[in-house]
């Protein structure tokens, strides 16, 4: 094991650099996720007619993919129907797609978690079914729905590592480049891409718990 | 102001309401009771429109409640409910489930439904819990603001469904007092409630449902003393031997 030559600056520069293309894809597709997860979560809870059952086939569908298939699917099949997506926003749409996908199914069981009787003691006093869902269904789903966003956010993070299989340039993908020039480098390579990926995800689960004790 | 006119009311295939003929007058305190599953929650629930009914018709003050062309939210807001398990709104200091409606739906401005939703905790004897969390209160204190919050839409009825039956009995005298004092002071009150006491003193009328049939309508005095139909016999031997 090589540690002093594969630590050497230009590599850790390299890995920095791929590091910042994680954050940057994660911290995007977390945004864009969370805003139509939460859009499409609520309205399959509120059962409006059409268009919930669609949205339902929709999520199924997704969820049912292996994340890895659509990866593939935006880069190299997305092309073909006239649409090029430059890497890295293929690998934003691909994580988007998914993830949405994943955290409307979590707002949803949150929004189906309260109970009966808050809503019908909200709209028995006149509430409208939108009031309702603002006041009273809404800020109490959200304060259980914070631990399994965090941790989808998380899983998220990491996932971005799969998107090395369209050679996006990020932590993990970078760190393939530097361990292929020597097998000595490989495990301190691991190590370090290793430590770098807990560093952030244990940062975002210790929000989760701050935030989670502050609500409760 | 309260009228079912051959109100049925089917689960599926299951018949909960029976041809239910009923008219409560404004200023009256009527109180149902009935054996479980008789269909007494669902009765209430039909005022306010958290059940539908299936056939017949249900007005209030003349308006039909099941009309598509109705303003259900209007509708509501002169019908407060009370319900058995309080369902006070667990993220909200009581100040704020009592303020929450009179703000939304009235339109009232932060301070004027802070004002009215003082008065009603005072009414109802905890003013000093305004800030309080509904978790930091007992059951019974829940109660009474849950029908301060009732109260604070300044309603032409109140719905009370078995308002005691979750309470520890040291804590039922405390939540009974308030609502014979709202009855005493004129309210409309159609109340589920198997406490004789409260119906003795202040209900005008008790109806007793079996099986989703109205079997009596009788004055208290009249009905508990000397009940006329063989099942309302039976089901107060029954609620008076335990
Ligand atoms: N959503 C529903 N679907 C099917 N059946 C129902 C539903 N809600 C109530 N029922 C049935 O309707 C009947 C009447 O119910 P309801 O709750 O009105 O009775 P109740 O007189 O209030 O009884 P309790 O004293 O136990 O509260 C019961 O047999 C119940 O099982
Ligand atoms: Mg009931």
């Amino acid at each position: 094991m090589d540690f002093i030559g594969a630590y050497a600056p230009d590599h850790l520069t390299f890995l920095l650099k791929g590091f910042w293309v994680t954050l940057k894809v994660a911290f995007i597709s977390i945004i864009l996720s969370f805003i139509i997860g939460a859009i499409v979560g609520t309205l399959r809870y509120a059962a409006i007619p059409i268009v919930s059952r669609v949205l339902a086939v929709v999520v199924e569908t997704i969820r049912n993919l292996p994340l890895l298939l659509i990866i593939f699917f935006t880069y190299f099949a997305l092309p073909e129907i006239g649409i090029n997506l430059e890497i890295t926003y293929a690998a934003i749409a691909a994580l988007t797609v998914f993830e949405s996908a994943m955290l409307s199914e979590v707002i949803r069981s949150g929004l189906k978690s309260i109970e009966k009787g808050q809503i019908e003691a909200a709209r028995s006093s006149g509430l409208t079914y939108v009031q309702t869902l603002q006041h009273i269904v809404m800020p109490q789903a959200l304060k259980r729905m914070v631990p399994p966003i965090v941790s989808q956010f998380i899983s998220l993070l990491k996932d971005t590592s799969l998107a090395v299989v369209i050679a996006l340039p990020d932590l993990m993908h970078n760190g393939q480049i530097i361990y292929a020039q020597k097998d000595s480098y490989i495990i301190p390579i691991f190590l370090i891409v290793a430590i770098m990926y807990f560093i952030v995800n244990y940062c975002l689960s210790q929000i989760a718990r701050r935030l989670e004790v502050k609500r409760a | 102001m309260i009228e079912f006119k051959g109100v049925n009311k089917y689960y599926g295939d299951f018949q909960v309401l029976k041809d239910i003929n009923l008219s409560i007058n404004k200023g009256e305190v009527v109180v149902i009771i009935g054996p479980s599953g008789s269909g007494k929650s669902t009765m209430l629930r039909c005022i306010n429109h958290l059940e539908t009914i299936t056939e017949g018709e249900l007005t209030i003050n003349g308006t039909l409640v099941a009309d598509k062309k109705t303003d259900i939210n209007k509708l509501r807001r002169n019908i407060g409910m009370v319900f058995q398990h309080f369902h006070l709104y667990p993220h909200k200091t009581v100040l704020e489930n009592i303020t929450l409606a009179p703000k939304k739906v009235l339109g009232k401005s932060e301070n004027e439904a802070k004002e009215t939703a003082r008065y009603y905790l005072d009414k109802v004897g905890i003013a000093e819990k305004a800030d309080a969390y509904p978790s930091q209160l007992s059951g019974g204190q829940q109660q009474r603001v849950a029908i301060a919050r009732g109260l604070a839409m300044n309603p032409e009825v109140m719905l009370f469904d078995e308002p005691t039956s979750a309470l520890d009995p040291e804590m039922i005298g405390e939540v009974l007092d308030v609502m014979k004092a709202l009855a005493k002071e004129g309210m409309t009150m159609v109340v589920v409630t198997h406490e004789m006491g409260f119906a003795k003193e202040v209900a005008d009328r008790i109806v007793f449902i079996d099986q989703g049939q109205i079997l009596e309508e009788a004055t208290p005095a009249e009905f508990y003393a000397n009940p006329r139909e063989e099942r309302a016999k039976l089901f107060l031997s029954r609620i008076l031997n335990h």
